[in-house]
């Protein structure tokens, strides 16, 4: 492999109404790195993730995943757009975890993680279970791999979430405020897990309130605000001395909050 | 009850059990084509495709808005006219399954909608299409609170069949009408039909409450 990256994000807007969340952003990611992505709320973290792998369509910029556009085919210099079956096959190997878990409710733990590669990636039932049994194991749910997400915590839902998008083999994880709705005894054994990935090595996309994570994992910060990337750094530099009077307020407000 | 005629109820009986089975029979044969007519239209309406969803729409919105004994002589009048030569019960069937599809699809459609829109995210993000998404995830969960509206809707065709008596199908209520034009005991016998309906409609509610718990 040549050091063509993982990612590649350019001129990525969002505008919703006439309003731009995400306002031209321009972006690289090479394999192996752990992007923390921070700034005040409102700021366009999130749809950033969300146009990345087109839950959201963006109103205007590319996102290449490798060599693929995400929105559609290359053709003689001309963009041919995806239809909606293509979309879903390139989203399949963008992992992704929400705020809200987003569990399917009637599923039991296991089948929430092995409905993907059996479904999805048409694997043999046997081979899908398998698959959704290592998963779980290794956010440590095996014990509670039969019961529906109901009868789970909200941490425990979360780490079944990050199964489940592990077993689909991702290249690229994308967080969404993966903690932002745990109650604050939940909050360590999710980071525990992304910590845990980010150790074998998983490419990752991080959004997150959670600036002590956000420094001891990340290999690089994202400062974002009003929809642009303002400032895009080490996490050593961003929290001992960030170039932007924005960031360094954000950070002040921040750690006195966590203090 | 003074002057209360039972004698003409044993004499209707025999009569009025045979239009209580075409009515069973009418109204069986429309529940499975509404329903199935009815949880097609209401996936449909949730999927991408833009022209039948208008298509959709459009048919819910005449059947809300018209009389359904009007759609009954409609139905009965203009299948001729298209080249569809039914008997009476079949253009019955289909005048009922006409209507009650587009109440259906409704109900499906609010079904579907009703799950967390996360979820239909999330099978997204995980590589399902959007049809995927539907029939494994939205569908199993929105059973469940589709099922008692479903419900009612069913009964709501049960009692509609009575209009089908406009169309000289001798169903229950023609069945019970013919005889009341013999014997003048207009009382008796409407008394005695009501008692038919209620029957035939607490055997579908009881029937629906145990597929409800079978659902739990």
């Amino acid at each position: 492999m040549t050091d063509l990256p993982l990612l590649r994000v350019t001129g990525l807007s969002k505008i919703f109404g006439d309003v731009p969340v995400l306002d031209r952003v321009t972006l690289t990611v090479q394999t192996g790195e752990i992007v923390m992505i921070v700034g005040p709320s409102g700021a366009g973290k999130s749809t950033l993730l969300r146009c990345i792998n087109r839950i959201e369509t963006p109103s205007e910029g590319t996102v290449m995943i490798g060599k693929k556009n995400m929105a559609g085919e290359e053709r003689n210099g001309n963009l041919v757009p995806d239809g909606p079956i293509a979309t879903a096959r390139k989203r399949r190997h963008v992992g992704m975890v929400f705020q809200r878990f987003n569990l399917f409710g009637h599923l039991s733990a296991l089948d929430n993680v092995a409905i993907g590669p059996r479904r999805v990636l048409g694997v043999a039932k046997s081979e899908a279970r398998a698959r959704a049994e290592r998963e779980l194991a290794r956010v440590k749910m095996s014990a509670h791999a039969a019961k529906k997400p109901s009868q789970l915590s909200g941490g425990q839902q979360q780490r079944v979430a990050i199964a489940r998008a592990m077993a689909m083999q991702p290249t690229l994880m994308l967080f969404d405020e993966p903690t932002s709705a745990l109650d604050p005894e939940l909050v360590g054994e999710v980071l525990e897990v992304i910590r845990s990935l980010a150790v074998e090595g998983m490419t990752m996309l991080v959004v997150t309130h959670e600036m002590q994570f956000a420094r001891e994992v990340g290999t690089r910060i994202l400062f974002m605000d009003h929809g642009r990337v303002i400032e895009d750094t080490t996490p050593e530099q961003f929290f001992t001395n960030p170039a932007q009077a924005r960031a360094r307020e954000f950070l002040k407000r921040t750690l006195r909050a966590e203090g | 009850m003074q002057g209360f005629d039972w004698a003409v109820i044993w004499y209707a009986a025999p009569y009025m059990l045979q239009g209580a089975i075409v009515t069973i029979e009418i109204s069986a044969c429309a529940m499975v084509v509404a329903t199935l007519v009815g949880l097609v239209f209401g996936l449909l309406s949730v999927s991408d495709l833009k022209p039948l969803r208008a298509v959709i729409r459009a048919y819910v919105y005449f059947v809300r808005g018209t009389p359904t004994l009007v759609q009954v002589f409609l139905v009965y009048f203009a299948l001729p006219k298209i080249g569809f030569e039914l008997s009476a019960f079949w253009s019955g069937v289909a005048a009922l399954a006409f209507n009650s599809a587009g109440f259906i699809s409704e109900i499906v459609r609010g079904g579907l909608q009703s799950i967390d829109s996360g979820q239909t995210e999330a099978a997204l993000a995980i590589g399902m299409t959007n049809r995927q998404a539907t029939l494994f995830i939205l569908m199993p969960q929105s059973l469940r609170r589709i099922t008692p509206p479903l419900t009612n809707e069913l009964i709501s065709l049960v009692k509609s069949s009575s209009l089908l008596s406009v169309i000289s199908i001798t169903e229950l209520t023609r069945s019970a009408q013919v005889i009341i034009a013999q014997t003048f005991t207009p009382f008796e016998l409407y008394a005695a039909l009501a008692v038919y309906y209620l029957v035939i409609i607490s055997v579908l509610a009881w029937f629906s409450e145990y597929v409800e718990k079978r659902l739990a």
